[in-house]
């Protein structure tokens, strides 16, 4: 048993160190399940696009994302969707996916309104508002432009228009 | 320095031992030093397993938490703290939003900021508190092993004939001339003591009597259900073993739990108001609505299938039915859901209008219109509806064309294309308001006239109440999942079962040998040497020595 004793020390001290430090590591970094800041990951979602399909992180990794939450009856949503749809078409060569994801509509009026403003890239439907509560959105528009390395690098408020939109997709294509 | 660890009797004994681990003479004594002092029993006289000649850095650390004096120092610093945890509302108790950062500056003051500082406002959750539990965990751990071991080698091999010192430096010593010879006086004993429920081990002219040996592992019983606890504690914010949130239910319909695979109905929300006469002056005259009772119909379903496919509706199947009410929680395999609050809302779920035809005044039939989600065609009669378009919250824009003001149904509106006989072949168009008010507001006949006039032909009627659907109410619930919970009961009942261990009973030996008609005994016992010395005394009675109680008593009547 004396022989024994060094690895039963080195085993037993090491197992505390583990399980200790997970535990603290918890406490600092997992913890808090708060909303999303930039420098973080964006939360993951799976959500039907308007063209049917399922839309998650995982297929449009190595892009950079413009993801934008909005509603057919939130004016400043509807105001910006033509600098979305522009800047859509300027940048989409260029790795970057505008996503826009609408907020408890149906696909009614969703599809509707996308016929008549003519926005073409992926639009995905929230309808139990439950990626909006993930991403902590309170007022809308909120527009979140993810880099390529899937970190989220800024967080816009409000409408966007064509100028700030373009600026802020150049620093994101630019970020690493 | 090298200690020379050699007993007398011949026993090679570890570093730090302070009676021989044999013959239970006590070590590196000067003799006539301190003879008469009682002896130290602790851990049965062995020695702590940490305990080495030369310690290295390992055996630091290790000695470290080995030591009851540590723990006990830690035990009181996370006492304190989870007092200071007590003094302000703790970050975690706020349901809505609040900016903590700004809300103890505001509400106590300057006291408050700097409890804010320290990180006082969230005690529990703060990674010194959870390293303090880690230290007294480690703690535990170790001081266990380094006791256990050695104490369980020092009982399971107990010498019978002990050192003469070592008997008459117990707390309970006898000493006097018995008749006859050492063995057969001994071989009487045994039949007394047995009865006295002790085990005898005999060795020719020396006798160990003992009972109630397991006692001794009661401490470190109540260790280890402590560790199976703090464990608990400690990893109870792992995904998925706990949840403690605020979410709305409205009634009647099925809301996902978010984060889980669960899915609860609101089947029917009641709240029942104190009258008049139930209330005190004091409320009556405040005019106060005080509810009485509020009750959820609640059920909850599980998912079974598709349960993230956004493509696919998912598959439930109930689980649990419950009539939440304060204090009465459904409560199902570890998730809780508790009344907290309501809200009345009452908001437009659907409608069952009835097509009319204007000019026969023939009813074609009902048909539901849900105001989310609706389906997009209908058949009614030889007609053919078709929603081309919703409002929810009907208005104009500045160019005066229909657009929806917000996400709730306040104002609901649906353009149809019908098409069937009596109409244009490609159809005609009409806009339907459910609100009768609303029909007047906005001008729904006008409207109709502008899209082309099919109101001359036909109508949407609300012929009875029951054609329309309200929810009255939302419900807020506090889910809960702790499925840490059985884990900390399991730690909890362990520590009793230590407890009761240590509590009622008591590990009691008596050792005694006889040398040229002289019986010397001593008895050792964890706890109630009253109890003891009277076993003693009437044993030694048995045997037919009287003796009185108090003078077995060795040093004095201390207890």
């Amino acid at each position: 048993m004396g022989k024994a004793r060094r690895p039963v020390q080195i085993i037993i001290l090491t197992l505390i160190v583990i399980l200790g430090g997970y535990a603290i590591g918890t406490a600092v970094f997992g913890g808090e399940k708060g909303i999303p800041q930039a420098g973080d990951k964006p939360p993951a979602f799976n959500l039907r696009g308007l063209d049917g399909q399922v839309h998650n992180l995982e297929k449009y990794q190595g892009k950079a994302l413009v993801i934008n939450f909005w509603a057919t009856w939130c004016t400043y949503c509807v105001n910006e969707m033509p600098a979305l749809q522009t800047q859509w078409e300027k940048w989409k060569d260029q790795d970057v996916v505008i996503l826009g994801i609408n907020t408890g509509e149906d696909d009614l009026t969703v599809a509707n309104f996308v016929k008549q403003t003519g926005v073409d890239f992926p639009i995905l439907f929230d309808k139990k508002n439950e990626i909006v509560r993930k991403y902590g959105v309170v007022p809308m528009p909120t527009t979140f432009f993810v880099n390529k390395r899937g970190k989220i690098i800024s967080i816009h408020q409000g409408e966007l228009n064509l100028k700030t939109l373009n600026q802020q997709i150049a620093t994101l294509v630019a970020s690493n | 320095m090298i200690k020379n660890t050699k007993c007398e009797c011949g026993h090679q004994n570890p570093v730090g031992t302070v009676l021989c681990e044999a013959c239970g003479k006590p070590q590196y004594e000067e003799a006539g030093h301190s003879s008469s002092e009682l002896l130290e029993m602790r851990y049965d006289g062995v020695a702590r397993r940490s305990q080495r000649a030369n310690p290295n850095f390992i055996d630091k650390i290790w000695n470290f938490f080995s030591s009851v004096k540590v723990a006990v120092y830690l035990i009181s610093i996370t006492l304190v703290a989870a007092m200071l945890g007590t003094v302000f509302t703790q970050e975690t108790m706020f349901v809505k939003n609040f900016d903590p950062s700004t809300y103890y500056k505001q509400k106590y003051g300057t006291i408050g900021e700097i409890y804010y500082m320290l990180g006082l406002s969230d005690t529990y959750n703060s990674w010194w508190f959870i390293l303090l539990l880690v230290m007294i965990g480690a703690s535990l751990v170790i001081c266990s092993l380094d006791r256990v071991l050695p104490l369980y080698r020092a009982l399971s091999k107990q010498k019978i004939r002990k050192h003469m010192q070592f008997l008459t430096r117990q707390r309970v010593v006898y000493k006097g001339p018995v008749s006859g010879s050492g063995e057969e006086w001994v071989n009487r004993a045994i039949a007394p003591l047995k009865k006295k429920g002790y085990r005898v081990h005999t060795d020719g002219g020396a006798l160990l009597a003992e009972k109630q040996r397991f006692s001794r592992w009661g401490p470190y019983v109540i260790h280890i259900g402590l560790i199976v606890f703090l464990l608990a504690v400690l990893f109870r914010g792992l995904p998925g073993l706990h949840l403690d949130e605020h979410y709305w239910f409205p009634e009647g319909e099925i809301t996902q739990i978010p984060d889980t695979n669960y899915y609860l109905k609101n089947e029917k929300f009641t709240v029942e108001y104190y009258t008049e006469d139930e209330m005190s002056d004091e409320f009556r005259q405040k005019g106060k609505i005080v509810p009485k009772l509020f009750e959820t119909k609640a059920v909850l379903y599980k998912c079974v299938a598709s349960c993230n496919d956004p493509l696919n509706e998912p598959e439930l199947v109930e689980v649990d039915r419950h009539n939440i009410r304060v204090n009465d929680p459904l409560s199902y395999k570890g998730l809780q859901a508790y009344q907290f609050d309501f809200e009345e809302v009452t908001m437009l779920r659907s409608v069952q209008p009835t097509l009319v035809d204007q000019e026969t005044g023939e009813v074609y039939g009902k048909f539901m219109l849900r105001m989310n989600d609706p389906e997009t065609e209908y058949d009614v009669g030889p007609y053919h509806l078709k929603l081309k378009d919703k409002y929810l919250d009907f208005g104009l824009d500045e160019n005066n064309k229909p657009i929806t003001k917000s996400g709730e149904p306040n104002a609901p509106a649906f353009l149809f294309t019908i098409t069937g006989p009596g109409l244009p072949e490609d159809g005609g168009q009409f806009i339907y308001f459910p609100y009768l008010q609303q029909q007047e507001l906005f001008g729904q006949d006008k409207l109709n006239e502008a899209l082309g006039g099919i109101n001359h032909k036909l109508r949407f009627d609300m012929l009875a109440m029951e054609d329309v659907d309200f929810i009255h109410f939302t419900s807020f619930l506090n889910i809960r999942i702790d499925r840490a919970m059985p884990f900390v009961w399991t730690g909890l009942g362990i520590v009793m079962v230590g407890l009761i261990m240590g509590f009622y009973w008591q590990h009691r030996r008596i050792w005694l040998r006889i040398d040229d008609g002289i019986l010397t005994l001593g008895g050792h016992t964890t706890k109630n040497w009253f109890g003891m010395r009277r076993e003693v005394s009437s044993f030694l009675e048995t045997m037919g020595i009287e003796v009185d109680e108090k003078s077995l008593d060795n040093g004095g009547n201390r207890s």
